[in-house]
């Protein structure tokens, strides 16, 4: 409840109901015809895809800092060719 | 999946857009300073000899992109292994150079905006782009690819009074060894990522069209590339380097009697359309990989959701500008090398023995 309140002052879940209301459509007239038209692959190919993206976009909405794939690359070449 | 086809002038216009995209306002050479437009020659001389290989490799396989020839060459299992190295490098390089268009953004023209709008707009005309099919992609590059190039000849002409042609002087005067390395930059930054081409031109008509397609690309991109190099230096100088995007800068220099000046908003044209092929091109390999690897039925189903992933990963990919220009003449030549070379050079020697037996 705390954080749900937080969350209402800084004004963070307007964003987040966009979101969701984004993604429903997209679920709607991506997903429903692939589901009719019975294209397994693709259809399950897709809700994975779209699961990962959703929790991505919301957890950016909530202001969490996702761990870019950059530094362990940068790291694993500088210490192969120094800097 | 139907067949697509794409012209042979229409892959020129692609290759050409797709190189001058976004190394025309991040700038080539690096640490070479005044010496960058050597070190573009020795980039352009680095590359021909992959991009022979390259259409080698198209034309060997005619009809086939590059999943299908990794798939017949490798084997089912190692095959798919290396097609993920392939689908990751094509992911990550659209997301970084839809990160540089939203650097530019946010640097030079909106710089309350926050970088997430730009990108998702930038992104979305990708989404909407790939779905509609390499076809549409080549047939508006050929629109709009005289438009460019007459930008770009009619900003060189009137950045003549600005030039400086003592400032390309001394000529190799840090050394070889920097023009050597800003030439390994070059090779890596544009041109060699071209490799993500052969994911596109599946869709040649003949056996012969590659090598044409090659040969006319890379030379008038290799051309446009050294000219604006040479402006560049000829403008700036020796401070060449400390600008995030030399071509804005030179630009913003013309000044013509009061009337002409601050056209670098024309720079600015060029840029976004080339960064709106360039990623464009860069998702649409993405997805016809993750397309032949799950067997989908076409690779459109999940462009939009690949869409959306890269351009939350373009977000989060630097903290700043700093780090982006780090990345991109520190890390990244070393990054793209065995994707670029090694397994290119590999693949193409088992496609050879492959098909003598």
């Amino acid at each position: 409840m705390l954080c749900y309140q937080s969350l209402l002052i800084k004004g963070i879940n307007s964003v987040i109901v966009v979101v969701i209301i984004g993604y429903s459509f997209l679920a709607i007239y991506e997903f429903i015809p692939l589901y009719k038209q019975k294209l397994w692959h693709d259809f399950w190919v897709n809700v994975v895809l779209g699961i990962f993206s959703f929790t991505i976009a919301i957890l950016l909405c909530l202001d969490v800092e996702i761990p870019s794939p950059e530094k362990p690359i940068r790291e694993l070449i500088v210490s192969i060719f120094g800097k | 999946m139907q067949k697509e086809q794409i012209t042979d002038k229409e892959a020129i216009c692609l290759l050409i857009v797709f190189i001058i995209g976004s190394s025309l306002i991040i700038g080539i050479g690096g640490e070479a300073n005044n010496d960058a437009w050597i070190a573009g020659i020795v980039g352009v001389l680095m590359a021909i000899p992959m991009l022979l290989i390259f259409s080698r490799l198209l034309s060997l396989f005619q009809g086939k992109d590059l999943f299908d020839i990794l798939y017949i060459t490798l084997g089912t299992v190692i095959g798919k292994i290396v097609a993920i190295l392939y689908i990751w490098y094509a992911f990550h390089l659209g997301a970084l150079v839809l990160r540089n268009f939203g650097e530019f953004i946010n640097t030079v023209a909106m710089p309350e905006t926050p970088m997430f709008v730009s990108l998702f707009c930038l992104g979305l005309v990708c989404i909407i782009a790939v779905r509609l099919g390499i076809e549409v992609l080549g047939r508006i590059t050929t629109y709009f690819l005289p438009i460019l190039l007459f930008i770009l000849v009619v900003v060189h002409f009137l950045a003549i009074p600005q030039l400086h042609l003592n400032y390309i002087k001394p000529i190799l005067g840090n050394g070889l060894i920097s023009v050597l390395k800003g030439g390994l930059l070059t090779f890596s930054f544009p041109f060699a990522e071209t490799v993500l081409l052969i994911g596109v031109f599946g869709s040649l008509k003949t056996k012969k069209s590659p090598f044409k397609v090659c040969y006319w690309g890379i030379s008038i991109s290799a051309i446009v590339i050294i000219i604006t190099t040479i402006r560049n230096t000829a403008v700036l100088g020796n401070m060449l380097d400390s600008f995030y995007f030399p071509s804005y800068a030179a630009v913003s220099r013309i000044k013509i009697g009061d009337f002409i000046q601050r056209i670098e908003v024309s720079v600015a044209f060029v840029f976004i359309f080339g960064v709106f092929i360039k990623s464009s091109i860069c998702l649409l390999v993405a997805c016809k990989g993750i397309g032949k690897m799950f067997n989908l039925k076409d690779y459109r189903t999940i462009v939009i959701q690949m869409g959306l992933l890269m351009i939350y990963f373009s977000y989060i990919v630097y903290d700043n500008t700093m780090m982006m220009r780090y990345w991109a003449f520190k890390v990244y030549p070393f990054y793209a090398f065995p994707l670029q070379v090694i397994l290119p050079i590999m693949i193409w020697v088992l496609a050879e023995i492959k098909l003598k037996q």
